[in-house]
């Protein structure tokens, strides 16, 4: 056992923190809420010019190949840095199911310009009023010839206006299918819903969009194994990410704890609220170790079914209690938007009902626990 | 970055296991005893203990000179993780606090009479430290020891020493000047157990067990039986509960609690359905595992904390016994909500759920986040050297 990261590892994450440090500043951040593309443009060239775009990515396709651990490194910097940007989106969602199930053209096409940045992919995956289950994709995909006709409608596309290309999930004859669709194409249309966190985020709408039968990912029926395969790993950061955003929101509070008197005394002096904060910090220390020992277990190429949902269920819950808590020793300036730690408070709750929340992780965990 | 053991301990991990597996003895092994099972209060026990030092185990961490092995503490902690999940004694104080405060601070004399008694498993101890007045607030001790000839005269009472009916040694903490400040009036005695003047009164627990308290009423004590240097003891005190990370409060029980409380929702039912279709049901048993996972990792936490050596892993150590003890009630608490109105059946009968278990672990787990430092005296360390806020108290 040894919990040291590597040179490579460590190099890999102070890049990361200080590419985030200079262009994700808090001024940044509040700058880019509710705007509708939803991210800089120069953060984003930073990315792909590093290598934290493609760092996942095979490196037969131009990216890093690195592991999951180091991509969790890096996302806890950009939970840190509250960092808005369709990373997760394309190069972690989209990028894994197209190298998951792609063909070898599909690959050799698409990952490059995903890992350079040059090419956006997002993901139109739920749908109004349905839910986080294989039965929630309904947006039905008719085959018609040699081409699918795409009908339905998406919600909580994320940068949906920012990408070039959709990957969809879609209901054909054969079970769920995922297919590539361009932005462009006829028949699709978006519109911005404006969310707790103020990120990018759309509802779009197919009518009948006409894409031909190469743009399916994998074999007939096969989208939902893929997409699942890839989520087990893609929460895992999102996990990490939430450890990145409960460790800032602690330490920027535990500092004004220091400062701010009542009392004649600091807040930091007052037992009652000291123990929030261990209790706190606890959990955040206890979510930093699930997330490095998933994403070390997937790095040793062992299954984390368990792990993975374990993880995001666990630190999620721990970024929303963390921040509820420090709004609560901030007072009354935690209630203004004027002071930083609401940008955390809104994130935790957004980032606990995305991508799977914690109802359905529970389910994942108790299926794995109890019915095998 | 590294989960696993190397494969060196988890040789040591699969040995222990396979010889606990082939020396299993109802008897010595009681899992609902519940935290009491680490205690060798038993003839059976003793024996067992003696078995276990047969096999070289007890001081594997001990310098070479002292019939140690002078390897690393994870092993410690591997063995005392496997006698905890099955429920067996542990290596305890003898070789931890005891022995490793005696090869620091002991004389010569009390080496040689003490420290091969604790690698042969023929000797227990006691600790006192508690007072009715210095719970935790432990340097409030106010036992007295005076100087009489050529040694001194212990007068007071302890409380909560729960080895006191069985120990053949008390190892005690005693007021030695009552002018200075209270952190450096203490020094530590060894006290034979069956000295005429102390009086143990049981205490009965809400547990299985029971707890003592001693009465000190003129105990003679020679200088030799003096520990270390006078005034010191506190200092001794402090610094084995840091040398002592690796065996302290144990995961295994919880964890073991967990899996059967797991394997027994799997075959229940209720109203003619498998209660594991229950929807509450399926969400506590996903919280319990997630929180048994992380309590996992924060104890490999503090492990990998100590193992670097350097700073004590304080921080480290109190996280992790902050989230493990409130964990181990949860979990009892979440079993028998899961088993509604049966829950309350006393532990011990056929009738109840698992012949009601987690009714007497309900109990017994009570203690875990008083016991070894409070969970507010962990979160207090917690405040102070994670997050560098002021003393509060």
């Amino acid at each position: 056992m040894d919990l040291e990261f590597s040179e490579e590892q460590q190099m890999i994450k102070d890049m990361a923190r200080s590419i985030l440090d200079e262009h994700s500043s808090v001024e940044a951040v509040r700058q880019i809420e509710d705007d509708a593309r939803g991210y800089s443009e120069a953060l984003w060239e930073q990315l792909g010019e590093s290598g934290l775009l493609g760092l996942t990515i095979p490196t037969e396709h131009g990216g890093g190949g690195q592991t999951l651990f180091e991509a969790a490194l890096v996302y806890e910097e950009l939970g840190r840095t509250l960092a808005t940007v369709p990373h997760f989106v394309s190069a972690v969602m989209s990028a894994g199911i197209l190298n998951e199930a792609g063909s070898d053209a599909q690959k050799s096409e698409w990952l490059p310009r995903i890992a350079s940045g040059q090419g956006i992919f997002t993901l139109a995956w739920l749908e109004p009023e349905r839910g986080y289950g294989p039965v929630g994709v309904q947006l039905e995909a008719k085959a018609v010839g040699d081409t699918f006709v795409l009908s339905g409608t998406k919600q909580h596309v994320y940068f949906g206006s920012a990408a070039d290309q959709l990957l969809v999930l879609a209901r054909s004859e054969a079970g769920i299918d995922i297919f590539v669709v361009d932005a462009k194409a006829d028949g699709l249309s978006m519109k911005q819903l404006l969310s707790q966190s103020g990120d990018a985020q759309y509802r779009v709408n197919f009518d009948n969009v006409t894409v031909s039968a190469s743009a399916r990912v994998g074999a007939a029926g096969s989208g939902w194994e893929t997409f699942s395969t890839v989520m087990n790993d893609g929460i895992v950061l999102l996990a990490s990410q939430a450890v990145g955003g409960a460790q800032q929101a602690l330490d920027i509070t535990s500092e004004y704890m220091k400062v701010r008197t009542q009392f004649d005394k600091p807040l930091a002096a007052f037992q009652s609220l000291a123990h929030y904060m261990a209790d706190a910090s606890t959990n955040i220390e206890g979510g930093r170790m699930i997330v490095h020992e998933a994403a070390w277990t997937r790095s040793q190429g062992r299954s984390i079914k368990r792990l993975a949902p374990m993880a995001k269920l666990f630190c999620c819950d721990t970024y929303t209690q963390v921040t509820r808590t420090c709004e609560q020793l901030w007072g009354g300036v935690g209630f203004t938007l004027e002071y930083d730690v609401q940008l955390y408070f809104r994130r935790a709750k957004q980032l606990e009902l995305s991508w799977w929340d914690s109802p359905y992780l529970e389910e994942l965990v108790a299926a794995d626990v109890l019915d095998s | 970055m590294d989960f696993d053991f190397s494969p060196e301990e988890q040789a040591f991990a699969d040995e222990v296991e396979q010889w606990l597996t082939d020396n299993h003895d109802p008897v010595v092994m009681d899992p609902t005893r519940e935290n009491f099972t680490q205690l060798a209060d038993t003839p059976e026990r003793r024996e067992f203990m003696k078995k276990l030092a047969s096999q070289g185990w007890l001081g594997m961490s001990w310098p070479k000179e002292y019939g140690g092995q002078e390897i690393e503490g994870v092993y410690e902690y591997i063995l005392n993780e496997a006698l905890a999940k099955h429920a067996a004694p542990q290596i305890g104080k003898g070789v931890g606090i005891i022995g490793k405060t005696l090869i620091r601070h002991g004389s010569d004399y009390l080496k040689q009479e003490f420290l091969p008694k604790i690698l042969n498993a023929e000797i227990e101890f006691a600790v006192g430290y508690s007072e009715p007045q210095a719970g935790s607030d432990a340097a409030n001790m106010q036992l007295k020891a005076e100087k009489k000839g050529d040694g001194w005269i212990l007068n007071g009472q302890k409380i909560w020493t729960t080895s006191a009916h069985f120990a053949d040694w008390y190892w005690v903490g005693a007021r030695t000047d009552s002018e200075a400040p209270k952190h450096s009036g203490i020094s530590l005695f060894l006290v034979p157990m069956n000295d005429p003047g102390l009086e143990i009164v049981s205490l009965p627990t809400i547990g299985k067990d029971t707890t003592n308290q001693v009465f000190f009423n003129d105990v003679y004590v020679p200088d030799d039986y003096l520990v270390g240097d006078e005034g010191k003891g506190f200092q001794y005190i402090s610094e084995a509960l840091d040398l002592e990370r690796f065996t302290m409060f144990t995961l295994s029980p919880s964890t073991e609690r967990a899996r059967v409380l797991i394997d027994w929702v799997k075959t229940a039912e209720r109203d003619g359905k498998p209660l594991k279709d229950d929807p509450n049901v399926r969400r506590l048993i996903a919280r319990i595992v997630t929180d048994q996972a992380v309590a996992k990792g924060l104890s490999v936490r503090f492990v990998c904390a100590a193992r670097k050596g350097g700073k004590p892993p304080t921080n480290e150590s109190s996280q992790y016994k902050l989230f493990a003890t409130q964990l181990s009630q949860r979990v009892c608490e979440d079993a028998l909500d899961i088993q509604g109105a049966a829950g309350q059946i006393r532990e011990g009968q056929e009738e109840g759920p698992i012949q009601g278990r987690f009714e007497g672990a309900y109990r017994a787990t009570v203690v875990e986040t008083i016991g070894g430092g409070s969970s507010e005296v962990q979160k207090n360390i917690i405040a102070r050297r994670y997050l560098g806020f002021p003393k509060n108290f």
